[in-house]
């Protein structure tokens, strides 16, 4: 009987332990992240009310909503279309020295984020390099408006996400295998045939994960379009900042962000749904 | 097309190459140059001089800036890689792996960070707890989470399963099976992992703008605050002195990896 109970005891022991490891990550989890989503939830709603909302549905919130999506997909796009090529050319092309390519791709991005803002500043602006060598050549005879604008916003923030793009689509084009390629060709197709055919569609979840890696952060930024974007309040980020700093504005914040996520559910929604559409995975 | 203009195609590869480095190494090489000129800042090249590495070296706040950032990051790094150690050990022990249990943990990396820096602002203040170091910390463990969990529940299922059942069946009990067998398994990923969390959260801006008060700076901090009042070179010596040091890493890396392959 003693043992009987021993041993249940100790079976009992051997579950407990890894429970109670297991807990402390739920714990941190529900605790420190879906708490605070839901209270951003609840502080948008104080008085059981739309009140906090109905200010955001004038034209300037609108077009600042609809700058900021805009912004983000377009700097999706050209991170893909910047990241697709090379990282093709790197694996395939590589050889030897596939990998060496690859951390030197990355290694800009060790540094931190905003030096790289401080340097394309400095790159951009009135005084900076690309003006001094296009005024010396004699291509232009006045300094280029290019900073501050959302031309530079859009330049930087590719610039700033395109590791995120690689990546993906680095691991996607890697497992990637080569004898498709092959059979292909066997079959008639030629290069260009090949891939839109075989190659896109087959890294097509590499390409949809580091899409949306791009455009979810992109939407949210707010430190890129704050400096290099110009004193105006472009962004949906630099907004939500202004709100949420501000001293009794804080519901107004919440509202905004609730607000901003919905629609920014709403755009990924799109995307997905039409990408499945258009490639049927 | 390969076939039908090879040399076109070869001459567009190099190029398309060469313009994509040249796009992501521009601002570091004016960096590296800018960072010996002899006039401040915005300014074409004057003279050569290590005059602005020397200040670097004296200016103390940045030198704070990067001791916080490094010790939020290794905080985070350490809390959440145990975390998500024993949550996998946790998995492991149930005879049936849980479905989805990543999935709980997927939302932290889709919802923008802004959102969550809102929603754990708001938590602070409604507890009234003083922001600072611990706060920042406790935000970018769950980051972190966020990210290792995933990534280390998605390894753990593409291990085989044979391997713990042999184990178990030659006697090991489950805690020692899970250290002898599983664990050494996991353990590339649980570097790359962790290696992943401290860049990010080492470089992480977001969370520290809204979570970290005003007595508490990190490097993303600092370099703002520079930038908007007014740079110097001495941010240039630094980010060259960065981007060497991270030069150095990864050739050290990859001398020890790749070895075999390359040379």
């Amino acid at each position: 009987m003693n043992l009987l109970k021993k041993n249940v005891l100790k079976k009992i022991g051997d579950e407990a332990m890894p429970f109670a490891l297991g807990i402390p990550a739920f714990l941190w989890q529900i605790l420190f992240f879906y708490i605070p989503l839901l209270l951003v939830f609840i502080l948008s709603f104080p008085t059981f009310s739309w009140e906090y909302f109905t200010p955001f549905f004038a034209s300037e919130y609108v077009s600042v909503i609809v700058r900021t999506v805009l912004i983000a997909l377009s700097t999706a796009f050209f991170c893909l279309c910047i990241a697709y090529p090379i990282v093709y050319l790197i694996v395939f092309k590589g050889g030897r020295f596939k990998h060496m390519f690859f951390l030197f791709l990355l290694l800009p991005f060790l540094t931190t984020f905003l030096l790289h803002i401080y340097a394309w500043m400095f790159v951009l602006e009135r005084g900076g390099v690309i003006n001094v060598l296009l005024q010396s050549v004699g291509l232009i005879s006045e300094p280029l408006h290019l900073l501050n604008s959302s031309f530079a916003v859009i330049f930087v923030m590719v610039y700033c996400y395109l590791p995120f793009m690689i990546l993906p689509l680095y691991s996607s084009l890697e497992k990637f295998d080569k004898r498709f390629f092959e059979a292909s060709y066997d079959l008639g197709a030629t290069w260009w045939q090949t891939l839109w055919r075989v190659l896109i569609p087959l890294s097509f979840p590499g390409i949809r994960s580091g899409f949306f890696l791009v455009l979810v952060p992109a939407f949210g930024e707010f430190a890129i379009p704050e400096l290099v974007g110009g004193d105006k309040k472009m962004f949906v980020g630099s907004i939500i900042t202004h709100y949420t700093m501000g001293a009794q504005t804080a519901s107004l914040g919440a509202a905004f962000t609730l607000l901003t996520a919905f629609i920014l559910l709403i755009v990924v929604v799109a995307v997905y749904g039409i990408t499945v559409k258009i490639f049927k995975q | 097309m390969t076939e039908r203009f090879p040399l076109f195609s070869r001459c567009l590869s190099v190029f398309w190459v060469v313009m994509v480095y040249a796009f992501l190494y521009i601002p570091i090489i004016i960096f590296f140059i800018f960072s010996f000129n002899n006039a401040p800042f915005p300014a074409p090249w004057v003279g050569f001089t290590l005059h602005w590495y020397r200040a670097l070296v004296y200016e103390t706040d940045i030198w704070v800036a990067v001791g916080n950032s490094l010790m939020v990051a290794m905080s985070a790094v350490l809390l959440s890689s145990c975390m998500s150690i024993f949550l996998v050990f946790y998995a492991v022990s149930r005879s049936s792996k849980i479905k989805g249990l990543a999935a709980y943990f997927y939302g932290n990396l889709i919802v923008p960070e802004i959102v969550f820096a809102v929603g754990f602002l708001g938590l602070l203040t409604m507890l009234k707890v003083p922001l600072g170091f611990i706060t920042l910390v406790i935000a970018h463990t769950v980051l972190g989470l966020g990210y290792m969990v995933p990534i280390l529940y998605s390894r753990y299922c593409e291990l085989d399963y044979r391997l713990l059942e042999a184990a178990q069946d030659l006697g090991a009990t489950q805690l020692q099976a899970f250290f002898t067998v599983t664990h050494p398994l996991l353990k590339p990923s649980l570097l790359g992992a962790a290696l992943l969390v401290f860049i990010i959260s080492f470089d992480d801006f977001v969370l520290a703008y809204f979570c970290s008060g005003t007595t508490f700076q990190t490097l993303p901090l600092y370099i703002l605050s520079m930038l908007r009042v007014g740079v110097s070179p001495i941010v240039n010596a630094f980010s060259t002195l960065l981007l060497v040091l991270s030069g150095i890493l990864v050739i050290i890396y990859s001398s020890l990896t790749i070895r075999n392959r390359i040379f």
